[in-house]
């Protein structure tokens, strides 16, 4: 049991990655859809929607930060991978509201996205509201980035 | 600074100079002209139909300068959209215009060759429709219509299976065995289909058909007269033919080539007719006078006076607006602050009796956006980048001018954040010096790390939140001021100042929270204890005017409290500035897994090349995307915290009767009937 730690800590930096990217590659891909949508009618728009099929994007970002931040702490990159049980689990637990929030925060901005290219498509100069509404849903990503990271870095510090 | 006072124009001048008048206006660019009422021997003119004419000609042109772009595209540069409209001269100006009618013919004929061609695209599908229908019959001698010799009887059909010549016998003796000298001939025989001449005697014809019928076969849906192998040769000539014509449209739309410009110029030169003949709508005629009525910038009517008073016969009148009137608004910032002008557009423009809040937004942004990024090496390519762009296109439209110069500040703010905390790259002096030098050598920060301290940064996002967050109720204050109403300057500002400055006094004077929050002081208890005292007044205050517009007490008190509620909004706002440090941080340390990846080569050849690559790479994507995050959130914080204590907005922008072209600028004198 003694060499679980590192176990939950790995599975915690694992999931950050996973479920933020799968969020974002699902945000992505909607917002890609709806922006392909407008290029075929109006292909000078490009820039525009490509911005807005962007932003979900970040999330996976994140998510990857956090992941690192976490392997570089535990020493899987180099260093020594030992640790207690007890130390795993914090680790795995910082882990969790970046990638459970990052995966439901991408799906939603995508399809904020999606309904942001709808204006651009009808009213290109409206282009700065266009962008606020999926940035209000990427507000709780970054809290959540926020709390992981504290909580990863603090985690690191602790000696338990 | 400020929104500029707008003033009611009345022009009255002679009809003779009425042309020159408006051309004069619209060079000037000042007025914006709304419908002018005079007296009864005053009438408006309808202008619709010529305008549709020039709408159409503009149209036409349009269309055509597209399809040269579709059949003859032009060599662009990737930043040739930055170089802005040509300046027309006026020999060149008056060459365009003097063929106009040649170039519009151009224009028709090149709609007309665009349609023939997808006329002709059509044909071709189709043709090769029927050539591909004709195919399984290519081996019948006669045509598909062919019904037989004097004394026999032909039926020519298919049947949609896979059906060998035993079997159609076969299948033929059992439908209708009366049928004695029958002779089938397969013509192709495949998994889909079966193509059969069957030929029997003149007088067993009604019986063949019955009985081919009865077995499924049917007869082709199309017959041409011809064989169809000879069908299938014309057929062919038919598309060669419009394959031609395809080709000669083509190339005598690319010969055209040579008058995009004059189609642009054409696009131009009826967009701004029919803009001068709306005008034309607006005013009121008499038999020799009209006025315009219109709003002019305080700033531009000295300038207007002259003129059209030293040029012209004209009267001017310049009266305040009334106070029931929908006037529009013009901002006028200084170079520092009248970038940011588009981002208080997108929002909304101040509504009457609001200050323009541009000035103060614009320091605001330019930190905020800095803070985000924080990055010395970012901040740098943005100022080079844009700067570099201002400096080579100097001819650029205002619109880009201005997000460039945002941008500009934006960098240079971000230079200033990103030496106060040491992020230069992320951290690659560190990476380079100590995987290729292997001595690590760092820059230390002016101020400190935000990654190794990130409850400092915390702090230090809550405290510039607070300090925007009450930048905006002050200028609530101010407003309110300004509009003598005092009590409610009172009711609605100083309270929530009390209440959540004397919390916010109140926790630093907590040594509970300094602990949690890694406050570097506590502040005195006596400070504690006068700060809640004051917060006290503040609640209470609030409680007690939260609803007065309410007559009934309890009811008053009840609206009070929820408005006390509100604190909770001033929690969420302030806590929403923490996306600074998260925002920051994520430059800083994804920008150093970026370097971390690139030194995993070590020292060698090999790992300087890869260093190289992977620094590229990954700095430039992180860079796109953090300069993203950055302008979102900055719009954000401004649109959503800041704003939402004090700005409303809701004025429509100043659009004045100008010269608004897409592709060109014209000169002063030229003549635009």
């Amino acid at each position: 049991m003694d060499k679980m730690g590192i176990v939950f800590a790995l599975l915690g930096a694992a999931l950050a990655a996973l479920m933020s990217g799968v969020g974002s590659a699902i945000g992505v891909g909607t917002a890609g859809q709806a922006a392909a949508g407008v290029v075929t009618e109006d292909p000078s728009k490009f820039s525009k929607v490509l911005l807005l099929q962007l932003l979900p994007g970040t999330q996976g970002i994140y998510g990857l930060l956090i992941a690192f931040l976490t392997l570089t702490q535990i020493g899987i990159l180099g260093g020594s991978p030992e640790m207690s049980l007890t130390k795993g689990l914090l680790f795995f637990a910082a882990c969790l509201p970046m990638g459970i929030v990052g995966l439901w925060s991408a799906i939603h901005q995508g399809k904020t996205s999606v309904a942001g290219i709808g204006i651009v498509a009808k009213k290109p100069e409206q282009m700065a509201k266009a962008m606020i509404f999926p940035a209000m849903v990427e507000t709780y990503a970054i809290l959540a980035l926020l709390i992981s990271l504290l909580a990863v870095s603090g985690v690191g510090r602790l000696t338990i | 600074m400020a929104v500029v006072t707008m003033h009611r124009v009345n022009i009255c001048a002679l009809k003779k100079d009425r042309k020159r008048i408006l051309e004069e206006l619209q060079r000037l660019g000042v007025v914006e002209v709304c419908d002018s009422q005079g007296g009864e021997q005053f009438e408006k003119t309808d202008t619709a139909e010529a305008r549709t004419i020039f709408e159409k000609n503009a149209q036409q042109a349009r269309q055509a300068a597209l399809i040269l772009d579709d059949y003859v595209p032009e060599k662009k540069s990737l930043l040739a959209s930055l170089e802005g409209r040509k300046t027309l001269s006026l020999a060149d100006y008056d060459a365009y215009s003097a063929e106009r009618d040649e170039v519009l013919r151009v224009a028709y004929r090149l709609t007309a060759l665009e349609k023939e061609i997808a006329e002709k695209k059509a044909d071709i599908i189709k043709l090769e429709g029927q050539i591909e229908a004709l195919s399984p019959w290519l081996a019948l001698p006669v045509s598909l219509r062919y019904g037989g010799t004097k004394h026999t009887a032909a039926f020519i059909g298919s049947v949609s299976e896979e059906m060998p010549l035993e079997a159609i016998y076969a299948r033929l003796a059992e439908a209708a065995p009366e049928l004695d000298a029958v002779n089938v001939d397969i013509l192709t025989l495949s998994k889909e289909q079966t193509c059969v001449m069957a030929t029997s005697h003149k007088q067993q014809a009604q019986a063949l058909e019955e009985a081919m019928r009865a077995i499924g076969f049917a007869r082709p849906a199309s017959l041409p007269p011809l064989p169809p192998a000879e069908q299938q040769h014309v057929l062919e000539g038919e598309v060669l033919a419009a394959k031609e014509a395809i080709e000669d449209a083509q190339n005598e739309i690319i010969s055209y080539a040579g008058t995009r410009n004059a189609m642009r110029f054409m696009v131009d030169y009826f967009t701004l007719r029919g803009e001068k003949y709306r005008m034309l709508d607006k005013l009121a005629q008499s038999k020799h006078t009209f006025v315009l009525s219109g709003y002019v910038p305080v700033t531009a009517e000295k300038l207007l006076r002259e003129r059209l008073e030293l040029n012209f016969d004209a009267a001017l009148e310049f009266y305040d607006p009334a106070e029931e009137e929908d006037v529009p608004v013009l901002l006028k910032n200084n170079a520092f602050s009248a970038p940011v002008e588009g981002v208080l557009e997108s929002y909304s423009l101040p509504a009457k009796g609001e200050i323009d809040p541009t000035g103060i937004m614009s320091v605001f942004y330019y930190i905020l956006f800095g803070l985000m990024l924080s990055d010395a090496g970012y901040g740098l390519l943005l100022v080079l980048g844009c700067g570099l762009l201002l400096w080579r296109f100097k001819n650029m439209e205002e619109g880009t001018k201005r997000s460039l110069r945002m941008f500009f500040y934006c960098g240079i703010s971000t230079v200033i954040w990103g030496i106060l905390f040491s992020s230069y790259f992320g951290d690659v002096v560190n990476v380079v010096s100590k995987t290729f030098f292997g001595n690590e050598v760092g820059i230390p920060p002016l101020w400190f790390n935000p990654t190794q301290d990130p409850m400092r940064m915390l702090l230090f996002s809550f405290a510039l939140g607070i300090v925007h967050l009450f930048f905006g109720l002050s200028i609530k204050f101010y407003m309110l001021l300004k509009a003598k109403q005092f009590k409610d300057a009172l009711f609605d500002v100083v309270f929530w100042y009390l209440l959540v400055g004397g919390l916010i006094v109140l926790a630093l004077a907590t040594p509970q929270f300094s602990q949690i929050m890694n406050v570097p002081f506590t502040l005195p208890a006596l400070a504690g204890t006068i700060s809640s005292v004051l917060a006290g007044i503040g609640a209470v205050g609030i409680v007690l005017t939260g609803g007065r517009e309410s007559r009934n007490w309890f009811k008053r008190i009840l609206k009070g409290l929820y408005s006390l509620y509100n604190i909770s909004g001033y929690l969420s706002d302030i806590l929403s500035y923490s996306r600074l440090l998260a925002l920051g941080l994520a430059t800083g340390v994804i920008a150093s897994v970026v370097n971390q990846m690139g030194s995993m080569g070590g020292k060698s050849i090999f790992g300087v090349i890869l260093f190289v690559l992977v620094f590229l790479a990954g700095q430039a994507i992180n860079f796109g995307i953090e300069v993203l995050g950055a302008y979102v959130h900055t719009n954000r914080l401004q649109y959503v915290e800041f704003f939402g204590k004090f700005y409303e907005g809701g004025r429509r922008k100043f659009e004045p009767f100008a010269v608004n072209t897409k592709y060109y600028k014209f000169k002063e004198d030229v003549s635009n009937g």
